[in-house]
């Protein structure tokens, strides 16, 4: 099993000197991102997120099946992280590592859990036909903070998806062709996202969106996962170093702070890709006379 | 050397090279660098993408590249981090995920069974590469085996290291790293007033350390953002002007 | 969706791998990154050479049996022009991310594309080669590679080089070639009912495009004669590498 070098005694002890005295080391500020970047592919449901070094590529696609039998109106949703080696050696194929278990529980818990897809309205024919919703994230550079970019990259993909046109005749189901209707996007309810907080020294030094090296060297974590309203989904602070409640609480004002600066950029960034599209908006037009 | 060269040759794995370039030195053996595979009875083909470079001075004859992993080569000054010791050995890793080198206890200035140095795991060491082939692990030394003086390698103390290109690095130690390295931001650093120490290793690290945790974070920077975004001689001024500006 | 004719490439844009490159042509995008010579596992160890890995990931999904014999064929290939004698007891591991195929606007898009395992295989091969040419490996020669499907266009039949998707579920039969830059036979693959002549006849035209008259000698341009149809790969790997080259030892 190759294994990841872990860093230094020196890098261990400069990085923390540093962190005391108000630096980092790639010159950010303590509450600062790295330059978050997002672009859709030419297909929908196609996400590509860079920050910093960080990238993440994630795929929507969609079929019709069989519902569950035990949830006869719900539609399925299935969020899959596989770290290939592609984003470090040290993961291999078929073995799931802490962080890949920890990162898909993490949007797990985010994204499924906190119904920001209305799964009831992938339902198609009640205990017979669904809609089965598959989003698959893949890593391909990894400088820390995957949970942070992965959670904006799903949710991004997932609202910049469209499904095939359905439509329902005498129990009959046609499915459309993206060349006879256009498609259609999901019901989406809210956009959550994740921010991460790395804790140094006594937990009493806070910074954002730690770089490899930085995760590598922090006493402890906490991940806010919440919407621009301010609702919580969850909480995760797994071991480490006690924080006091005070800095917690701080951790999530600047968190929903944050999460309104990604919601901004999320639905500008949608926007643009609308009008994009929209410039071609002639093939639209010449479907829709198809139709009839 | 390459000064001698009026254009740029370039050449991809399997390419003919065109005899009249091959140096030919009356009394020399020649002498062929990275990037070149002989087979017998006389050719030369190259295995990977680069600018094919000679020097008719030595004789010599190579392909000059940029990325890739770092292969430990005989000579090469490297920085290692200690994974772990044994009895005899301290175990030396050069990069993420290849085999560690080895680096004997008693290849330090001055060392005896009762003076060897204590390393502990996560401690960094400026080294020789004294012995690499392909068939074994790779083996360190901190001491010149001829005059038993240790000429600035051995164990770093303090200080942080950064990640550069292995091409970067090797600009950086080039003897002359000015002239033919085009890299002056070193050089700069320290004519703005900076006082700093350096060590460069060929697998891709540089070490800087300093008094002040300010400095080792502008040199690192500097250095890091001279390689990152390829800046030229009077970008990299510009650049050393701009972060000590800033720091003051 | 617009299929792009020509090939497009970006070089060494993954930082932490040891070379990755992204490779568009014909409606597939596939990001590959290459590590290596790194440590490998004792049961993969080869004493005399280095371990070829080769993962190969679908967009979307879990890779399958399809994946499997793609990869089985790529590490084949690639293993006969990588020096593996030069690095024993090492793995060099290549990974294939596949980030687009081409879309068919007439039918559905699934989970479980299309039927032949074929059609990816030149897109996922050339990526590989840039992917190791980026991560400065020491090879024997690059390679290129294309596809052809064999037509029925009325009685007779024709060639139809590097097909679009209808095209290949149309036609009778499909096959894929690779040559070395020493304009040697490397990958032959065949899938449908053709006869000895048809496979000829697809042979020729991938020949005619892949090992293209260049007078690579001196580096000179190549001679433009024009016939050939579709993009010369040849030219292009040249090309890419020649700028990322030139851009790294812009200092020289």
């Amino acid at each position: 099993m190759p294994r990841e070098a872990e860093p230094s005694l020196n890098e261990r002890a400069f990085v923390v000197q540093a962190l005391q005295e108000g630096l980092r080391v790639d010159g950010r500020a303590f509450d600062q991102y790295r330059q978050l970047e997002l672009k859709f592919g030419e297909q929908y449901g196609v996400a590509d997120v860079t920050l910093g070094k960080t990238r993440i590529l994630v795929k929507v696609s969609a079929e019709v099946t069989t519902p569950y039998t035990d949830r006869p109106f719900d539609g399925i949703f299935t969020i899959t992280t596989e770290l290939s080696p592609m984003a470090s050696p040290a993961f291999e194929v078929n073995r799931p590592t802490e962080t890949e278990v920890l990162l898909s529980r993490l949007l797990e818990k985010t994204v499924r859990r906190s119904n920001a897809l209305d799964t009831e309205s992938l339902c198609l024919v009640a205990g017979q036909k669904c809609w089965s919703i598959r989003v698959d994230l893949h890593v391909l550079s990894h400088d820390g903070n995957l949970i942070d970019v992965s959670c904006f990259a799903v949710v991004a993909a997932l609202r910049h998806f469209r499904k095939p046109d359905t439509s329902i005749e005498g129990g009959h189901l046609t499915v459309y062709t993206p060349a006879e209707r256009e498609p259609v996007p999901l019901s989406w309810l809210h956009s959550p996202f994740c921010v991460t907080f790395s804790f140094y020294g006594e937990g009493e030094i806070t910074i954002l969106d730690a770089n490899l090296l930085e995760e590598q060297l922090r006493v402890s974590s906490c991940t806010i996962s919440l919407n621009r309203h301010g609702e919580i989904c969850q909480i995760a602070k797994l071991g480490g170093t006690p924080v006091e409640a005070a800095t917690l609480l701080q951790c999530a004002s600047v968190a929903l702070n944050k999460v309104k600066e990604f919601s901004t950029l999320l639905d500008q960034k949608l926007a643009e890709d609308a009008k994009r599209r929209n410039k071609g908006g002639l093939l639209a037009e010449l479907s829709a006379e198809n139709e009839r | 050397m390459a000064t001698a060269q009026s254009e740029r040759i370039f050449v991809l794995p399997g390419d003919q090279i065109d005899p009249s370039l091959i140096p030919s030195h009356p009394k020399k053996a020649l002498r062929l660098g990275p990037g070149l595979r002989h087979i017998p009875p006389n050719e030369l083909v190259p295995t990977v993408a680069g600018q094919l470079v000679t020097d008719p001075r030595k004789n010599s004859i190579w392909v000059e590249y940029n990325g890739g992993r770092y292969v430990p080569t005989v000579g090469d000054l490297v920085i290692g981090t200690v994974h772990h010791s044994a009895t005899d050995y301290f175990y030396v890793t050069l990069s993420s995920y290849t085999s560690n080198a080895i680096l004997p206890q008693l290849a330090f200035e001055m060392a005896t069974k009762k003076t060897r140095p204590n390393l502990n795991p996560g401690a960094l060491v400026y080294a020789r590469v004294c012995l690499a082939n392909r068939h074994m692990d790779p083996e360190l030394e901190c001491v010149s085996p001829s005059t038993g003086k240790a000429d600035g390698l051995g164990p770093l103390n303090g200080g942080m290291l950064f990640e550069i290109s292995l091409g970067m690095a090797r600009r950086l130690l080039m003897r002359k790293s000015v002239e033919e390295g085009k890299v002056v931001v070193l050089e700069e650093l320290g004519a703005a007033g900076l006082a700093f120490e350096t060590a460069v290793g060929r697998n891709g690290k540089i070490w800087v350390n300093s008094e002040k945790t300010k400095t080792v974070l502008l040199v690192g920077r500097a250095v890091k953002e001279t390689d990152e975004k390829s800046l030229t001689v009077d970008q990299q001024k510009k650049l050393v002007r701009k972060l000590v500006r800033e720091m003051s | 969706m617009t299929v792009n004719s020509e090939p497009e490439a970006l070089l060494s844009h993954l930082q932490n791998a040891d070379g990755s490159a992204t490779f568009s042509f014909s409606g597939y995008t596939v990001v590959g990154a290459v590590n290596g010579p790194i440590e490998v596992q004792r049961r993969d160890e080869l004493p005399e050479e280095a371990a070829v890995d080769v993962i190969v990931r679908p967009a979307a999904g879990v890779g399958g049996t399809r994946e499997r014999h793609l990869e089985s064929l790529i590490q084949s290939t690639l293993r006969q022009i990588i020096l593996v004698d030069n690095f024993p007891r090492t793995l060099i591991q290549i990974i294939l991310q596949v980030t687009t195929t081409p879309e068919n606007e007439y039918v559905n898009a699934k989970v479980a594309q299309a039927t032949s395992n074929l059609p990816i295989l030149p897109a996922l091969l050339q990526t590989a080669v840039l992917s190791l040419l980026s991560a400065a490996l020491p090879l024997t020669a690059t390679l290129t590679s294309t596809s052809l499907a064999v037509v029925a266009d009325g009685q007779s039949k024709k060639v139809v080089l590097n097909p679009s998707p209808r095209e290949i579920e149309t036609s009778q039969s499909f096959h894929v070639f690779s040559f070395t830059s020493h304009d040697e036979l490397i990958l032959a693959e065949s899938e449908g009912s053709f006869t000895v002549k048809e496979w000829d006849e697809a042979f020729s035209v991938a020949q005619r495009q892949c090992c293209p008259p260049t007078n690579t000698d001196d580096g000179d341009t190549l001679m433009d004669d024009g016939s050939l149809p579709g993009a010369n790969l040849k030219q292009f790997i040249r090309s890419t590498l020649e700028g990322k080259i030139a851009s790294d030892l812009h200092w020289k």
